[in-house]
Order: C-alpha cells, then structure tokens, then sequence
C-alpha cells in the first residue's frame, strides 16, 4: 500500500517535472543501464544515446555498462532498493518475472498511442506482455541458434556438405574428433545459467522419429530424452569436451573459431565476429536436432523496458520508439549481428550475407522461451539436470522427470502460453 | 667451500629450499606471463611455457579502459578507508586495553577475537539490508565499514602487546611533563610503537584491497567496483580472454608485491601478532 | 571533573580509548549479528521484503536445510575441504618450518618470498586457479609430460575438490609455516643440544621436544586454520562457483547464492548461522586457550 502510493506520488512528481522541464528546457538525466559488450554493440549503444541526446531536450541519457548477471540481480532487488536505472535492458525469458516483481512500468497506453506496435513480430513482443497483455517494453533485437561448421574439418573427414539430421551431425562430430590435437567434433554451451538453457532446449524440442517438437512443460517425452542422450553419449564418447559445462556461449564459439570443434552451436551475432576464426572455410546450416530436414532452435534477444519511478516516463518511451523504429532496428541489425523485431524493417548486412540467410531461415524453426513470471526457476531445472547427466553419469530420463519435479507445479499453477 | 660436513648441508638445503621457491612462485610466473601472449597464442592448441608471440596489447587493454581505471581507484579507496578506520579505531583501543586496568576488559578483548573469527557471509544479509534501508549502497563507504570490522580486531590484538611492552617510566614521564592522557599517547605511545603500527598500515590496507565479497554485494555498478570484483571483466561476449584477465590480476597483485619487498618484516611480525599471542 | 583518585582516573582514561572501537564493533558487527539472527527465523525473500508481508516462522528454515539434500552435500563439502586443507597445510607447513628453521643463507629470503602467495587477492588466485586446472591447462601438460594422463579437473565433482584444496594449500601452506617458525624459534636450542648428549635421535627429539614445546602454537594453528578455512568464499566463488553441481559449493557460497542470487534471504541467514555454530564451537575451545594462555 504505501509501495503504491510512493510510485503514484513518482509518477505525480514525474509528469510534474515533465511539465517543467518543457518550459525550463534544461533536460532530466536519464540513467540506461545495459549490458551490450560486444565491442560492436557497446560502442553503438553509447554512439546512439548520443544520437538521441542530440535530437530532442528533454532528457538526457547515460548508458552505463552493468554486468549481465549483475544487471538481472539488480532488477531482483531494484524495485526494495530503489536502485533502478530509468531505461533497463532485459533477457527476453527474464522480462516477465521482472514484470511480475514490478520492475517495469506499464507503458501499453503510450505504446498504442504510437501506433506502430502491429509492426513488431508476436513472440519477441510477447515476451514484455504480462499476463493479461499489458505492454512493459519493446523487443529491441532477435537472434537464435544455428550450426556452424569448419568445412574444411568435414571435407577432410570425407563429408561434402554440413549434417542435416541429428543422426549425422553425430556420425560428423565422431568422424571430426581427433584426440591426439585436442580437437572435438561439436561444442556448444551448457553452462548453469540461463545461456546454457537457451543452447539446450533446441535438443530437447527436436523432432524426433516423426513426434511433434515438445515444450517445457512435457521434458519427459521419448523425443526430449532422445534428444539429451544424443549430447550425452557426444560427451561420453569423447566428442564434446566436458569443459562445456563451463563454457558461456562465447567460449563455445571460441574452440569453434580457434579450431579446436570442427562444429559448434552459435548464436547470430556471431556473424559479426567471424573475423576471428582461424583461417579455415566455414559454413553455416540450420541446426540439426532430429529427423532429416527437421530442425530446432531458440529465440533470444533483448527488451528495453521504463523502469519503475523513472523520472520522464514519456520521454523514455519516447527514446525506447525511436530506439525500436523501423529504421533504427535494421541498422541495429546490421551493426551488432542480430534480427530486427519489426517485419517491416530490413537488415542489409553488408557481410556474412548466406550466414544471415541461413539465421533468418531458423528463425521459422525457433520457440520462445515463456513467458513465465517463474521462467528462471524453469531454466535452472533444466540445466541442472543436463549437467546432472553430464558429470554424475545420470540417465537422461532420470534426469529430465526430475527437472520436471520442478518444473510441472509450475506451470500447473499457471500454464505456459 | 663445501668440502666441509656443513658446507654439504648448506648446499643441500640451498637446493631444496630453491626447488620450493619455484613450485611456490611458479603460479606467478604462470600470471604474468600469459599477460603478455597475443590472443591466438592464448587461444592456440598447444600450451606454451612463456610468450612466443611477446605482446603488451593486454596491458593496454587495461590501461586504457575508463572502468578498469575507475577500479584501480576504487581499490585504493577500500585500501585507504579500510586503513584509516582500522588507525583511528583500532590503535587508540590497543592503547586503551594495553595500558590501563579497565574493568571488564576480558569482556572486551573477548569481543574483539570473536569478531576476528566471524565469516563474511554472516553479516553479509544483515549488512546489506541495513544499506539499502539507509540509501547508501553503491556508495564507497559500504565496504570499507564492512572490511574495517575484521581489521580492527586485528589492530587491538595485534598492538595491544606492543603497548604493553613499553616500559612503564615512558608515559609517566610524559604525565610528569604535564601530558594528558590524549596528548602522551599522541606524542609518546604511538611513537614507541612504530613498529607496530607500520603492520597495522599494510595488513589494513591489503584487507581493503584483497576485498571481494563485500566490495561486489555493495556495489552494483561496474564503475564502483574494485578491482578484485571485476577482474570478470574478460568473460564476456568475446569469451574467457586469459591475457587480459591475467594481466588485470598481476596489476592487482602489484602493489602486494612492492609492499611485500620493501615492508616484509612487518607484514610477517604481524601475521604471527595477530595470529598467536606472545 | 575531577575523580577522587588517579587509578579511577586512569580506568576512565582507558574506556575513552577502548569505547569508540566497541561501539563501531557493536554496531557493525553485533548488531547485524542479531539481525541475522532474527532474519533466520522468518521467511524474508525479495518479495515481502519489497512488499511487506514477512512472517515469523520459526524453526522452518532450518528444518528445511537438514531436508535438503543439496544443504547437506555442501555441509560434507565445506568438512571435507577443511579438513583436506588441515592435514595438508598444516603437514607439510610444519615441515617447512623446520626446514627453514636451518640455519642456511637464502633461509630467510626464500621463506619470505613463498608467504606473497598468501598475501594475494583471493580473486586471482581463484582465477589462477581456474586457469591451470582446465583441460588443457598447465597441471595436465605437466602430467602429460611424465606420461600421466591428468584428469578433467574442474568439470568432474571429485577432482574439481581436489583441485580448491590444492589452491588452498598453496595459500595456506606459508601461512601455517610462519605461524609455526615462530613456536619453533622460541626452542631454546641447548634443550636439543642436552638431548643429543643422552643419545637422542632426529625421531627422538621430534616426538619428546618439539612437539610437546609446540603443543600451544599447533593448537593455535590448528584452530585459526579451521575458522579461517570453514569460512572460505572467494576460492570457490571465483575457481569453480561451488561447480560442477554443487560438488564445490561451502557453507559460504551455498549462503551467498540464497541470499544474493535467490533473494531468499532468510534461507541465506540461517546457512549462515550454521556456518557460525561450527566456528563458534571451534573459536570457543580457541579462546579458552587463549584466556590460559593469557595473563
């Protein structure tokens, strides 16, 4: 009760000083804290910030670098501290357990207002919608998974073209290891956060046998255990290296580029570091997680929300408008390796053009994680309990029914969409 | 030389005492010297032993970063709050329980042992929510007041015996003059207790500076941090880069080193104060 | 203001130096003590403490911790790897203080020179750690070099132990070597010389000297070596984050991650008030050494 009111007397406040600041001219500061860090797109956020300042004089944005985790801990406790940025970037699976905790304002009336919403792709956008469809963000930029692959590993293990069913993808990744140089046939990332969630469910939604692709509420299904066993069995027969229980996404793509995987799951974005593979031929093809010619991935991407108690409401969304426009997505695409959120803009990437085509293709493939207020727990059962069969030897299905221990009061009590 | 029965035993012992030393330092060579391999030698198949593609490239990766910079300060912050708290707390308390009868003063010396003990992640909850009530996470107060809290207990039982071991006729000489007790501490007691004091400096500040947990919980942002709390930094969008990381660590061991090398009397008469009582 | 007598005086004179460092104790320390306390006792989470709401509940917290697996694994953990720590640092520690406790030239700069590694930050240490115990890193090319093939340290829970107890000793072995020199030194050397005139051997002179002379600094050693050690965050923190799967996860990770990535923060408060009755038991056999020892 006094929570609200406090927020009513901000927002009061806040459009009061709108009102001022029009007449005054003299613009709010605005706190935006981010977690770009990718020299291309930590540089860009700052250059654009600077952009915007220069374009208007309301306010006045500062983008401030906070660590992923960091930044996620501190919505967590934000809302009890106070200690909110105005402008927040958020993992799309996250947003909506931060919407839950109130982190964000509810911006659907200024949204609508704007009239461009109808342009945003749904799954992106519904992932800033609670449950009753309220508005708290926009999808700023997309990307999901595909499989790279050094193609001049394969030719020398006698393939002509990358693996189209989960079935080859191992005969390639055996015929691609070589113990004597360290050298592994596929590497991904399982680490126990949430990228490794996100590198894991395309293996556990595979089409299998003919079965549908399965969400997370059914990870006991024959195709999401089969999917597990096949990473297993590559970890036990020594065709990935164990290491990728530690290894963030970068580090997966590291061994790709280094050489030391002749294939790796990798993520869009890192089309625009390529120039950092080792000198070999490489492709990129649709990842292959069950029958021939099916395939499987995740959407990621990150939200931009209005933080609660933001001073200038409006003019931060204002900023998140231009910010999400159909002009500023394509360039945002293009500058830091990503998919626009918009189906009316276009990215017209000036390189890596087939490994674009090849990410917008998966895109067709790829399933939303959520939205769930209670998302993180789900995604902490279900690395939990891949990297219980891959360090304690667990059994896939033993493993998998246990997350589901976790996960199925979850979305019992409120079902995924 | 060692023709003798004890030149033969020195020779031996010079030995194994060098073989020590390598196994011992050999992890610090091992920091430094990945700090200066190129990426791809870092990155590369086979492991070398020291750089074969020498580079500075990872210092000045470093060097030229505005957060790593701001760290570097902030570090020194911690070091330097954290030792002016331990000083002016911790020393007079020394003083106080060393050369006067008080009443009770098992009761406070025991207090000061027990907080020596307490492990960080029993204040840590309480600390932090106490901050954030009072608005003043994200500030650079919060961790030193946290740090100075080991430290001081340090300064007590580690100085008390030093001001014990002045002789008496000391400071009722400076009565004698006319001294206050304030004024023959201050000119007289401190002075006698140099040594002391010196330890006190240095293991104050290397509590600030070597400070991790309390220094990352209080402090979000990047920019507050200290050194120790984003030595991460290099785990990021482009993976696990060692050089960098290594050679952010060998910055920050740096200044142990130099204060090792020219104050190591100290440091170890202090330990050994602090840790068992003569 | 003036007192009746000097010795009153001088107590009063005594409290104005010793208050001020109490207070601050008091109330950085002592007070969230209590509030830890309390905290562990209710179900405060990020929620309730944001909306108001939250309950005492008794004993429930702790119930829970003894029903989870995962809480008792990280309680065998944090045992295993103190005593592990012990055994080692403190052996081997006593054998280098003897060692060193020779009278030979680089005695004293070489002993010097192994105690930096003590006196480093705990966060490079951890990713030093980190960094030699991968794969393919230094420990397993070292290995490889006299034919043995090194295991996958950090990603195998057994190994991955091994590998912060390792670490640890490298911290705590100088530390316990210092620590026990200064026992050693205050030997007086004519009771080993009067023992080697009644025909005493090395063994001898171990079993029936040294040792019972030490038995106070061992005591010491011992005893801060396991409050010091009970208590270890950053290591894991930073080399494995209690990984894989918790088989690396003390006391004081397991309470951190309650606290400050859950934000379940009276679960955090009563780890941690686990954590403290083990050192407290300890610390009080430590401090009623001490108050004999004292004067």
């Amino acid at each position: 009760m006094k929570k609200q009111l406090t927020l009513a007397i901000a927002a009061a406040a806040a459009s009061v000083s709108f009102s001022a600041v029009a007449v005054q001219a003299e613009p709010t500061e605005i706190e935006l804290w981010h977690y770009f860090d990718a020299s291309a797109d930590a540089k860009a956020i700052v250059d654009w910030v600077e952009e915007y300042n220069t374009l208007q004089d309301d306010i006045h944005i500062t983008a401030t670098y906070v660590s992923r985790d960091e930044l996620m801990n501190q919505y967590t406790v934000g809302a009890l501290s106070g200690e909110l940025p105005d402008i927040g970037m958020v993992d799309s699976p996250d947003m909506a357990s931060y919407i839950s905790l109130g982190v964000f304002e509810d911006i659907t009336d200024e949204l609508e207002a704007w009239g461009e919403l109808g342009s945003f792709y749904e799954g992106p956008l519904s992932s800033c919608m609670d449950p009753d469809g309220r508005i708290y963000g926009l999808p700023q930029n997309s990307n999901c998974l595909a499989l790279a692959c050094n193609l001049d590993a394969l030719e020398a293990a006698g393939y002509d073209h990358m693996p189209t069913s989960l079935a080859e993808l191992q005969e390639m990744a055996a015929a691609t290891t070589d113990p004597d140089t360290q050298t592994f046939g596929f590497a991904m990332c399982c680490i126990s956060t949430e990228e490794g969630t996100f590198q894991i469910l395309p293996w556990l939604r595979g089409t299998q046998d003919g079965a549908e692709a399965v969400n997370v509420d059914n990870l006991t299904a024959d195709s999401a255990v089969k999917g597990l066993t096949a990473l297993a069995d590559m970890i036990n027969n020594g065709y990935m290296s164990k290491e990728c229980i530690n290894w963030t996404q970068a580090d997966a793509f590291n061994q790709f580029a280094a050489g030391k995987a002749a294939m790796a799951e990798v993520g869009t974005w890192h089309l625009a570091q390529t120039d950092a593979i080792d000198g070999f031929n490489y492709g990129f093809c649709l990842l292959p997680t069950g029958d021939e010619g099916t395939s499987s991935s995740t959407i990621g991407g990150e939200n931009f929300g209005v933080c609660s108690g933001a001073e200038n409401k409006e003019a931060c969304v204002a900023f998140l408008e231009w910010l999400c426009s159909q002009e500023k997505e394509g360039e945002w695409g293009v500058t830091a390796g990503k998919i626009p959120t918009r189906s009316d803009s276009t990215s017209e990437y000036d390189y890596e053009q087939e490994g674009f085509a090849v990410f917008t293709d998966e895109m067709n493939y790829a399933y939303a994680r959520g939205p769930h207020a209670e998302w993180p727990s789900i995604s902490e059962a279900i690395y939990s309990a891949t990297q219980s069969v891959f360090v304690d030897g667990v059994a896939p299905a033993d493993a998998l029914a246990k997350a589901m221990e976790t996960i199925s009061p979850i979305v019992e009590e409120t079902p995924l969409p | 030389m060692f023709k003798t029965k004890e030149g033969r035993k020195e020779l031996v012992n010079s030995i194994v005492a060098i073989i020590i030393a390598i196994i011992f330092l050999f992890p610090i060579y091992w920091l430094v010297q990945i700090s200066f391999k190129s990426d791809s030698e870092t990155f590369g198949k086979i492991l070398t032993y020291f750089p074969h593609e020498f580079t500075v490239d990872p210092w000045l990766v470093n060097l030229t970063d505005k957060t790593f910079l701001l760290s570097l300060r902030n570090s020194f912050i911690n070091g330097f709050l954290t030792m002016g708290i331990a000083l002016i707390l911790g020393v007079p308390a020394a003083y106080g329980m060393g050369r006067f009868k008080v009443r009770g003063s098992h009761v406070f010396l025991l207090t000061f042992l027990v907080a020596q003990m307490l492990p960080a992640s029993l204040t840590l909850t309480p600390m932090y929510l106490i901050f954030n009530k009072l608005h003043i996470l994200g500030t650079h107060f919060t961790a030193p007041i946290a740090i100075a809290a080991a430290s001081i207990p340090f300064a007590v039982v580690t100085l008390r015996p030093y001001f014990k071991s002045v002789p008496k006729a000391l400071d009722e000489a400076a009565r004698l003059d006319g001294c206050g007790a304030l004024k023959s501490f201050l000119y007289v007691m401190i002075p006698a207790v140099k040594t002391g004091i010196i330890t006190i400096v240095v293991i104050s500040f290397l509590n600030g500076w070597n400070d991790l947990v309390y220094s990352m919980t209080f402090n979000v942002n990047a920019e507050m941090r200290p050194l120790t709390a984003n030595i991460y930094k290099f785990q990021n969008a482009y993976g696990t880069k060692w050089n960098c990381i290594m050679a952010y660590g060998t910055i920050l061991v740096i200044p142990v080193v130099l204060l090792f090398i020219f104050l190591q009397k100290y440091i170890v008469g202090g330990l050994v104060a602090g840790a068992v009582k003569d | 203001m003036k007192t009746k007598n000097a010795s009153a005086r001088r107590e009063n004179d005594g409290y104005l130096f010793i208050i001020p460092a109490f207070i601050y104790m008091l109330v950085v320390l002592g007070y969230p003590l209590v509030y830890n306390l309390i905290l562990s006792f209710k179900n405060v989470d990020v929620k309730n403490l944001t909306k108001g709401g939250s309950v005492f509940i008794g004993f429930e917290n702790y119930i829970n911790l003894f029903h989870d697996s995962t809480f008792l694994l990280v309680l065998r953990n944090t045992f295993i790897f103190t005593i592990a720590c012990l055994v080692f640092q403190f052996t081997i520690g006593f054998a280098f203080a003897m060692f060193f406790n020779q009278k030979f030239k680089l005695s004293g700069p070489i002993r010097g020179m192994i105690l930096v590694s003590y006196m480093m930050p705990m966060s490079v240490t951890g990713l030093l750690g980190k960094n030699i115990f991968s794969n393919a890193g230094l420990i397993n090319d070292l290995l490889g070099k006299i034919g043995i093939q090194g295991p996958e340290w950090l990603v195998t829970g057994s190994t991955a132990l091994i590998a912060v107890v390792i670490m640890n000793c490298w911290v705590g072995i100088p530390f316990n070597m210092l620590l026990l020199m200064s026992g050693l030194t205050s030997i007086s050397q004519d009771v080993y010389e009067s023992a080697s005139i009644d025909g005493a051997n090395w063994g001898q002179k171990f079993l029936h000297i040294t040792l019972p002379l030490m038995r106070g600094s061992i005591m010491a050693v011992l005893m801060l070596g396991f409050i010091y050690t009970f208590r270890a965050f950053d290591l894991m923190y930073i080399m494995t984050a209690g990984g894989p799967l918790n088989a690396t996860d003390v006391l004081g990770t397991y309470s951190y991650v309650r606290s400050f990535t859950q934000f379940k923060f009276s679960e955090g408060a009563a780890v941690a008030m686990v954590l403290f009755a083990c050192l407290f038991i300890i610390g009080l056999f430590y401090l009623r050494m001490l108050a004999k020892e004292d004067d």
